[in-house]
């Protein structure tokens, strides 16, 4: 038997099934029942639905065919505009399958484009308008500029709630037939903050580990599968072993090749957490957004993180004392 | 040394020049108290000051030399030649052999009067007189060259310097990769004193020498520099001098920037001077997103400035300490995984697209979890690797880089 992801293979297909977000579900149905959509902006928090309604309504309008009709493209993972504007301008060339009048562009973490970018999509989206329709996927929409919000008809999706969350365990509980204490589910609510992506990916390691799910399993998962290298990391710089906090920091951001903005968000959740006096918590949440800031604009993320830990252990070096 | 090992010790044993033995030795034979001086002249390291050496010890003459590394002054050379050159040896019978080395290497103020004093040893000497110049043609010998029989010294071939390398080291019992040898002859350009030094640099307690080993020779060279600039730039209490000494460094600014980075965690202890430091580094990378971003070369000097001056000034006091610095992770990493990075990429592409995310979403929210699960379960990876297409190596890849 082969393996799937439950993430993958429970993403609901039909609008119906998708959990929750009914203000704009409703709102998109009346779109795709005429068959024209707009230009539109899904903004909102990770994992509450914003790319499987994207994907949702590609099987609506172009229903077996909806694959060739869309162009998936990801703007963390297409270096610079051009690429995209080049996949673009060779998918709006060709005319939609199955009759209808345009095809789908989804951009997924539109919000990674620099402003810069985004004012040449702009461009281009005007320029496939008659082709074409775009679907822009962000987690902030404050950080699409105005231009290309007057474009689009803006959807926001709310964060989910614990009912929410649970609703779309159960689907995974009920379609792989697992047994699972109640406990068990609880934690994975707790642990999953509303993300339901990781809801399916926490269910589904924890299900390894034994024919029944208990709550221990799901934090045992938690913390393995996820150790928690930015604690470590504070905490060694905290106490003074610079190079030590370093070498975590080295080992996330070249090896694990992870984003430095992910990075300084965990940093920013976990500052409040540290043994430092309160004051000096304000002052690293500013030096912290004076460093996230730096690198938005473009510079290295290891130099900038390096530079926070360094203060965080100066700011140690005076409270142990 | 091996250059002094393998010194010739008679003019047949010369690599080449054999041009310039003839004319050497008819000049010799020749020369009369009064007569003119031979020049011996060309590029570095191709037997020049040897081949006087070898001369000597054939004709049975004793060899007065002096060289650049001596203060050439007119006292002086007259207190050194002066009256040797006048005398008969002192052992009686021996003939003598003068021998200037470098002439060209005669300073205008220190050695103020030298070429005076070179010309009278000329025409006064009782004995011949060999001068040596890399550049005859310099400004300074114009009068000096008029005494002289100038003898050309040319490149040695690459092939023959390949041959002398070969026959060292069959001497020494080292194998020695053609090609390795070969890359070191080119490198040095007819220079054969150069090219058995970096042999005998690279073959430093080794027996089997591979092509590679040339490139750490080249690294080696560039660490030294770069070393000392670290030391500079960490120990310095004065900022230009800081900023200074970047400027023999053979590397692009953005490089001795990781340098700098990587060590000053090393250099400095209080966490205070650690941190400004930082912050200096940090301030200086901003420049360098400005250079990128708008192509403003002008920031360059910003960026030098704050990473070096910027990070001396913020020690409250230099470390008395010997540092061991070392070479940047990050530099090391990128270039040892050049190859692998990009086989990953391809397969996390692969799997971003059948999750529809982001490469950067399947790092932070679907490996951590399926490695886990491969950890747990037996066959999982194989499973795995087939649902998403991905050979073993990749899976491999994945959990290497993951781990």
């Amino acid at each position: 038997m082969s393996l799937e992801v439950w993430a993958e293979k429970y993403r609901p297909t039909r609008l119906d099934e998708i959990i929750n977000q009914k203000h704009v579900v409703a709102r998109v149905r009346v779109f795709v029942e005429e068959r024209n959509i707009p230009h539109m902006l899904f903004a909102g928090p990770p994992g509450t639905g914003k790319t499987t309604l994207a994907l949702c309504i590609a099987r609506e309008l172009y229903g077996d065919q909806w694959r060739q009709n869309i162009l998936e493209t990801n703007a963390s993972d297409e270096r610079g505009i051009d690429v995209i504007r080049g996949k673009i301008k060779d998918f709006a060339r060709t005319m939609a399958l199955g009759g209808a009048e345009y095809r789908i562009v989804v951009l997924d973490e539109a919000d990674a484009l620099t402003a810069e970018a985004q004012q040449a999509l702009r461009r281009t989206m005007e320029t496939y308008s008659s082709t074409v329709r775009f679907i822009l996927i962000c987690n902030y929409s404050s950080k699409i500029i105005p231009p290309i919000q007057s474009r689009t008809a803006v959807f926001r999706f709310k964060a989910l709630s614990e009912a929410d969350v649970r609703e779309f365990i159960q689907r995974i509980v009920k379609g792989e037939k697992l047994k699972i204490e109640e406990k068990a589910v609880e934690a994975i609510i707790y642990l999953c903050e509303g993300d339901l992506r990781r809801a399916a990916n926490l269910l589904q390691a924890a299900s390894a580990l034994g024919a029944k799910i208990t709550e221990s399993m799901v934090y045992e998962v938690a913390s393995q599968a996820r150790p928690d290298d930015v604690k470590r990391m504070l905490e060694n710089a905290y106490k003074g072993k610079f190079k030590d906090a370093r070498e975590i920091l080295h080992r996330m951001l070249l090896s694990q090749g992870l984003a430095g903005e992910d990075v300084v968000r965990e940093i920013h959740r976990q500052i409040y957490g540290l043994n430092l006096p309160e004051e000096a918590k304000v002052r690293l949440v500013e030096a912290l957004g004076e460093y996230e800031f730096r690198i938005s604009e473009g510079a290295d993320s290891m130099i900038q993180l390096e530079a926070f830990l360094a203060q965080l252990a100066a700011y140690g070096g005076k409270a142990l004392k | 040394m091996w250059t002094v090992k393998y010194k010739p010790k008679r003019l047949a044993e010369v690599v080449d020049q054999a041009e310039a033995k003839e004319k050497l030795l008819r000049w010799l034979e020749e020369w009369k108290p009064g007569g003119k001086a031979a020049l011996l002249y060309g590029p570095p390291g191709n037997g020049k000051t040897c081949t006087v050496e070898a001369l000597a010890e054939e004709k049975g003459l004793d060899l007065l030399q002096t060289n650049a590394s001596d203060v050439r002054s007119e006292e002086k050379i007259e207190r050194f030649l002066g009256r040797s050159v006048k005398e008969a040896s002192l052992l009686g019978t021996r003939g003598k052999l003068i021998l200037i080395d470098e002439v060209d290497g005669l300073e205008a103020s220190a050695d103020r009067g030298g070429v005076r004093a070179i010309l009278r040893i000329i025409r006064e000497s009782a004995f011949p007189v060999i001068l040596t110049a890399n550049d005859p043609w310099d400004r300074r010998l114009y009068e000096i060259r008029d005494l002289c029989e100038l003898i050309e010294f040319k490149k040695v071939p690459i092939r023959d310097v390949v041959k002398r390398l070969e026959y060292i080291c069959r001497s020494e019992g080292v194998k020695a990769d053609p090609k390795l040898l070969h890359a070191i002859a080119e490198k040095n350009r007819g220079d054969l004193r150069g090219a058995i030094l970096d042999l005998e640099t690279i073959a430093q307690g080794r027996k089997q020498l591979t092509p590679e080993d040339l490139e750490a020779l080249g690294k080696r060279e560039q660490e030294t520099d770069i070393f000392e600039a670290l030391r500079t730039v960490f120990k310095a209490r004065s900022a230009l001098s800081a900023k200074l000494s970047i400027s023999n460094v053979d590397m692009d600014p953005g490089e001795i920037f990781w340098w700098i980075a990587e060590n000053v965690a090393n250099e400095y202890e209080r966490p205070e001077d650690l941190a400004r430091a930082y912050e200096a580094l940090a301030r200086a990378d901003l420049f360098r997103s400005r250079i990128i971003h708008r192509q403003n070369w002008r920031m360059q000097a910003y960026m030098v400035d704050l990473m070096t001056a910027g990070v001396s000034q913020a020690k409250k006091e230099p470390y008395r300490k010997f540092t061991r610095y070392q070479r940047p992770e990050r530099l090391r990493f990128y270039s040892k995984t050049m190859v692998e990075r990009e086989k990953l990429n391809q397969a996390l592409r692969r799997i971003a697209s059948r999750l529809h995310c982001s490469t950067r979403k399947v790092k932070t929210e679907f490996l951590p979890y399926l490695l886990y699960q491969a950890k747990k379960q037996k066959d999982f990876a194989e499973k795995l690797a087939s649902a998403f297409n991905l050979t073993r190596e990749e899976i491999n890849l994945i959990s290497s880089f993951y781990k």
